[in-house]
């Protein structure tokens, strides 16, 4: 079995408000599967069910085959997570955080410890409250990966770093990926999804609209073309497609069928130019927000 | 878990056993001066208008104000409950609605711990400090009443228990309201006033055969403490209603805090 998450039929409701529906996912052991949304899309409350701090209205969610329960303290023992707000204990300093932190698991973390805070630079003399948001997302890589967690589940790790910390903590997921960690990578910022990860799951209005590797998707999903022939009325019709310019023989639309199908029909005319151009992750998030309205 | 609880919470602790015990400490040092001085008598006289149901809901029927001790067994330890019963309540539904409150839950949450251990700690951590407590106070009374004169030191061990019957479950009944709620703000109100409600129903119970079955809505009829006056024992069925009540609603905690969302 690869899968180390698996989640099947997800459904949340607050009361009557819908927070996600029919999630359905499954993780690879060392995939970095990228999960991208706007702002109450649903990505926080699908890694709160997940993570069982909320209860779910339906489905199921297994960690290694097994259901991950609340109380499967051994199963807890394997997630590292890294929330989009960070809120610990005030009256701590950081020593004081990760010595308490240390105390939850039953083997010697002190080692990975000592290197991670020596990597990210943390000042271990300060109360967590003095910290800076920065400081505070370091202490929370720290905590999420110190104890060699096989899942990491991160909701907007990036957020309050600056660029050197970002790089390096970006080489930290590489290194975690090589060893084999599965990374659950929640953001909205999308140059982050193309840069690390290996799959990306789009999430809309509490629906996932689509999984894909991000190769794929960038590659094959979505190409803005070009067309000049006398023939653009019938190209419309038989693409079957609405495009987004259209003036002097000329149409520009975006295709997102494959290559061969949009090269057969437009073989059927004759083409007098033919421009097509690989729409970015940008783009490509956009189209799927505007499609599903 | 539980040091850590324990560390939280001794701050609170040392500051309401700090502020009861320096209220009796004025009391101790001014009292020589009311029961030696002429007013004394006057007291006394005043006492003897008041109708013998409300001197006997203050247990004013059985003890003479003339004396520390005398004070002590009528008002003090209604003081003593009041107090130590609104440190149990606030203790009860801080305990666990602090993580949430603080949204430091999203972290514990996670934590390879099972929410049964989370709530089994933070009470055995607020058990300790209702002792504490009452036992400091109980001390720090013991101490001034040796030093003010006689008294039946048997009779105030008994007495200076008391508290741990009606304040445990107050502080477990806490909890498990607490159970159902996200912010501690609505909490303290609820708490307090569940406190003060049931001290009220308690003195009201003993002015008329009418009010005596409000006894039953409040907990301080478990102190007890007319019986632990009289007969110098503590009643074995109030300990074993205390006892059942806390077993109760700490099981029931445990049950609610185990479906509870906590984020």
């Amino acid at each position: 079995m690869n899968s180390i998450l698996q989640i099947k039929n997800l459904t949340k409701y607050y009361g009557k408000t819908l927070g996600v529906k029919d999630i359905n996912l499954e993780l690879d052991k060392g995939e970095i599967f990228g999960f991208i949304g706007p702002n109450g899309a649903g990505k926080s409350t699908t890694i709160r069910s997940v993570l069982n701090l909320i209860n779910k209205t339906s489905g199921e969610v297994l960690f290694e085959g097994k259901t991950l329960d609340k109380n499967d303290t051994d199963a807890k023992s394997q997630i590292g997570y890294l929330p989009s707000e960070i809120n610990l204990y005030d009256d701590l300093t950081v020593k004081q955080m990760l010595d308490l932190h240390e105390k939850f698991f039953d083997k010697d973390i002190s080692q990975r410890r000592k290197e991670l805070t020596d990597r990210l630079k943390l000042d271990e003399t300060k109360k967590t409250e003095e910290l800076s948001l920065g400081n505070l997302k370091k202490l929370g890589i720290v905590l999420a990966f110190m104890h060699e967690p096989k899942l990491l589940i991160l909701d907007e790790p990036t957020s309050g770093l600056d660029p050197i910390i970002q790089q390096e903590f970006f080489n930290l997921l590489t290194e975690e990926k090589q060893k084999g960690t599965t990374v659950f990578y929640s953001t909205h910022i999308l140059s982050e999804i193309s840069k690390i990860c290996d799959r990306v799951g789009i999430i809309k209005s509490g629906r996932l609209l689509k999984v894909e590797p991000v190769k794929e998707l960038i590659d094959k999903s979505l190409s803005y073309v070009t067309v000049s022939s006398k023939h653009c009325d019938e190209i419309i019709k038989d693409l079957n497609i609405e495009p987004t310019a259209a003036e002097n023989n000329t149409v520009i639309f975006k295709n997102t069928s494959d290559a061969d199908t949009l090269v057969k029909t437009l073989a059927k005319y004759r083409i007098d130019k033919l421009y097509i151009e690989q729409a970015s992750l940008e783009d490509i998030f956009l189209h799927y927000y505007e499609q599903e309205g | 878990m539980l040091k850590r609880e324990l560390k939280v919470n001794f701050k609170g602790y040392l500051i309401w056993s700090g502020v009861t015990i320096l209220m009796f400490l004025v009391v101790f040092l001014i009292y020589p001066s009311i029961i030696n001085g002429p007013e004394a008598d006057s007291i006394n006289e005043m006492m003897k208008m008041f109708p013998p149901e409300l001197l006997k809901s203050f247990n004013m029927d059985l003890a003479s104000i003339d004396s520390a001790y005398g004070w002590l067994k009528s008002e003090g330890f209604v003081f003593i409950l009041l107090i130590i019963g609104c440190y149990a309540g606030i203790l009860g539904s801080n305990i666990l609605l602090k993580e949430e409150s603080d949204k430091t839950i999203e972290y514990l949450g996670v934590m390879p711990i099972k929410r049964t251990s989370i709530v089994l700690q933070k009470s055995l951590a607020g058990v300790v400090y209702i002792i504490g407590i009452t036992a400091a106070v109980g001390v720090f009374n013991f101490i001034g009443l040796d030093l003010s004169g006689d008294f039946d030191k048997k009779q105030y061990i008994f007495l200076s228990l008391t508290p741990l019957l009606s304040c445990v479950p107050v502080f477990f009944v806490c909890m498990f309201l607490s159970a159902f709620a996200h912010k501690t703000k609505k909490m303290l109100g609820i708490s307090l006033g569940l406190v003060i409600l049931s001290y009220v129903f308690n003195t009201l119970s003993s002015l008329s055969e009418n009010t005596e079955y409000l006894k039953y809505f409040s907990v301080f009829t478990l102190a007890d403490i007319r019986n632990v006056i009289i007969n110098i024992s503590v009643n074995p069925l109030m300990i074993f209603i205390s006892l059942f009540i806390d077993t109760l609603f700490l099981c029931m905690t445990i049950i609610r805090y185990n479906k509870k969302e906590l984020v």
